[in-house]
């Protein structure tokens, strides 16, 4: 490349380059240490005490693995009857760490870490949070608009928590051979 | 321009031209088969568990690039542009139609007949069931019999679905597996069902058929040459004779260079909707309506069916998740006597976990949190959901049509199609009783096990859509005869949905495909 053209082209770059893609350029794509020991903390709150609190961190660690497995502007299923295209939208891994954040301030103000809240402030907090991020219900799946519904939704959509729920190993979606959906469910073994 | 000559020139690589093509290269070894598709192979079997997993974790699509994104119609019901069309992730229902659906108007004065006797598509039926491996139980209608066993026994009954047909038989009803193209051990190159419970997004065993499979295995041993990311624009005729010349088309990937398709017989197998847009399409001076279309009819009496579904609560137990997309159907309503008001249609049951998912907030609207959260949701499970649906049969008059639509046209310039539904009068008429008859079996349905229903809906489009290019005996009032061969084009057949003139009151794809084995052996001749 000659210099006059690299210098053209230097030149034209910021038109090329629009201020949005360089704002998501820097935003963040993985959760930040901090905002994984909040959600660490908060997840025995919003997950059953069943679990104990390893499996409720390793719940916490998978769902981070899941924000790190994201990809902006896939195809998402196009429906059957009523077909569109959608793709998926920006990671929401900006968005969970100012929620994080957030949610720490507020237990900070109170003068206390998440943990040592009471459940009651806990709730408020959490209610007024979801209800900030527009929140109507439990999603079918992680869908970015709130970090801690995302987290509950990747416990209590899965096939783990459906046996729970029944306490049956029902193994739903679970590659099995179809000879055991034949029989009723064997009860969980505790 | 690069041009391609062949015997047979099959446009669409959905799950008719899959068949047609398997067929046609056993009765006529060392025939040029040429297969072209618009859209892309996706011979990636190997990775459908990862994009399934994809699919359940983000809503992923699990056929990545199976779609054109200028080459869409209104009113389609499926975004797939690919090899192996819909078929890629259709949940593999294989019911068959019954005789009252070939002759509507002999026997109730309905709509018109098919140009078909039962005993013949039944041999049919079973060819395509033997090839699509289908797995099912003889009907316990005697009207249903058959000439030839299911390949496959009865996907087995879960659990769920044994407590619920115990459940609906108190009806009267009877209820049978859904007989369905799903492997229980391996077979065709493809896996056996383990019940991953997504076959209507993604099978990753390919226990549940789908045409990827038959076109890999045509074109290894070089039967068929597979022209993906094709798109025919117009088929041409000759200038002295009625006969098609050739198909011209081009790569998605290098539009700058035509391509033409040369061959003696040209049969349209791109379903329901591009197939009528093709011969519209193909228009000029001399066939200003299009092609195959002196009849006026290309394009008309669009078919599918209705469904009305509902939701039941009962007391019985069930424990959702065992296998959700296997089903029961009942057969019983496929008849109406000729002397009572005409009704027919299919009755589904299903496993549901409707109105028993997780919830974020009580009913009075507190947010619940871990143990509540679990503790509402066990609350909320006792006794079970069942869904029921019910495919009515209805009929199109010939209004029910598909159009160019000048206004959207893809990057060539082609309007695409519009494709609105309507129905005959006779159909209007009978709507409102129609719909009462279904909610009237859901409702006795329900009855047993303190059972009662909780809501209703009615489908807002139909389902598994044909027409466009209806068979029939008179080319005043059809397209094409019995085995798809067009009234006005001696070698120019249309294949599967398009060709039917009604869409029964059950799912339609081992009909489309039994259809199209009945044509592969006039298309042979020819």
């Amino acid at each position: 490349m000659q210099r006059r053209t690299l210098l053209q082209w230097l030149a034209a770059l910021p038109a090329l380059v629009s201020f949005d893609s360089i704002r998501l350029l820097a935003q963040p794509r993985e959760l930040t240490p901090a905002a994984i020991a909040e959600l660490r903390a908060i997840a025995p709150t919003v997950l059953p005490s069943n679990l104990g609190a390893a499996r409720a961190a390793a719940i916490a660690d998978n769902f981070v693995a899941w924000t790190r497995g994201y990809r902006e502007g896939v195809a998402l299923a196009h429906g059957y009857g009523h077909p569109r295209l959608q793709k998926s939208g920006p990671s929401p891994v900006p968005g969970y760490i100012s929620q994080l954040s957030a949610l720490a301030d507020e237990a900070r103000a109170r003068g206390s870490n998440w943990s040592a809240l009471d459940r009651e402030t806990q709730r408020t907090l959490l209610d007024a949070a979801f209800t900030k991020a527009g929140v109507r219900g439990l999603p079918a799946r992680p869908s970015g608009q709130h970090v801690i519904v995302d987290l509950m939704a990747f416990y209590f959509r899965s096939s783990e928590a459906n046996d729970e729920c029944y306490n049956a190993l029902i193994n739903r979606e679970v590659c099995r051979p179809i000879a055991i959906t034949t029989r009723k469910p064997e009860a969980l073994r505790r | 321009m690069t041009v391609h000559e062949a015997d047979i020139c099959i446009i669409g690589g959905g799950i008719t031209s899959a068949m047609l093509a398997e067929r046609l290269s056993e009765l006529r070894p060392g025939l040029h088969i040429a297969v072209v598709e618009a859209g892309k192979s996706i011979f990636d079997a190997q990775n459908r568990g990862r994009y399934r997993q994809r699919a359940m974790e983000y809503g992923e699509h699990p056929w990545p690039g199976d779609y054109i994104e200028d080459q869409q119609a209104s009113g389609i019901i499926s975004m797939t542009m690919a090899v192996g069309g819909l078929a890629l992730h259709w949940g593999g229902a294989c019911n068959r139609f019954s005789e009252e659906d070939l002759r509507l108007k002999s026997m109730y004065g309905l709509a018109t007949d098919w140009p078909i006797a039962w005993d013949d598509l039944e041999k049919h039926y079973c060819e395509a069931e033997r090839r699509l491996n289908v797995s099912g139980e003889p009907s316990p209608h005697l009207e249903d019999k058959r000439s030839a066993p299911y390949p496959q026994g009865p996907i087995p009954l879960s659990y769920n679905l044994q407590t619920l047909k115990t459940w609906a038989e108190q009806s009267g009803l009877k209820f049978s597996p859904l007989p369905m193209a799903r492997n229980l051990t391996p077979f065709g190159g493809r896996g056996g069902c383990c019940v991953y419970d997504t076959c209507g997004e993604v099978c990753p065993s390919g226990a549940r058929y789908s045409p990827d499979f038959t076109f890999k295995q045509l074109i290894a041993p070089k039967k068929i040459v597979l022209h993906d990311q094709t798109l025919v624009r117009r088929l041409i005729v000759d200038d002295k004779q009625s006969r098609i010349v050739a198909a011209q088309a081009l790569h998605q990937d290098r539009p700058g260079d035509p391509i033409e398709f040369r061959a003696k017989t040209f049969v349209v197998a791109s379903g329901y909707c591009w197939s009528s847009h093709l011969l519209l399409l193909s228009s000029s001076t001399r066939y200003p309506n299009g092609l195959a279309n002196s009849s006026g009819l290309v394009g008309r009496y669009m078919n599918g069916h209705k469904f009305i579904q509902a939701t039941a609560n009962i007391d019985d137990q069930t424990f959702p998740g065992q296998n959700m997309t296997h089903s029961l159907i009942s057969r019983q309503y496929f008849r109406c006597a000729a002397d009572k008001p005409f009704v027919r249609h299919d009755t589904r049951v299903w496993e549901s976990s409707a109105g028993r998912d997780p919830r974020l907030r009580s009913a009075d609207g507190k947010l619940l949190l871990g143990d509540e959260l679990m503790a509402d949701w066990r609350s909320r499970t006792k006794g079970s959901s069942v869904r029921l649906r019910a495919y009515v049969d209805v009929h199109p008059s010939a209004d029910s049509r598909l159009t160019l639509d000048a206004s959207k046209k893809n990057r060539y310039g082609d309007p695409m199609p519009k494709i609105e539904h309507r129905f005959d009068e006779a159909t209007l008429a009978r709507e409102a009783a129609t719909k009462a008859h279904v909610l009237g079996v859901f409702g006795t349905l329900a009855k047993a096990s303190n059972g009662r229903i909780v809501n209703t809906n009615e489908g807002d489009y139909l389902d598994h859509p044909g027409g466009g290019c209806r068979m029939g005996t008179d080319p005043g009032t059809s397209v094409c005869d019995s085995y798809g061969r067009t009234h006005d084009h001696e070698n120019l057949f249309v294949v599967g949905a398009p060709t039917t003139p009604t869409g029964g009151c059950t799912n339609g794809t081992l009909t489309f495909v039994a259809l199209t084995l009945r044509s592969a052996a006039e298309i042979a001749k020819s």
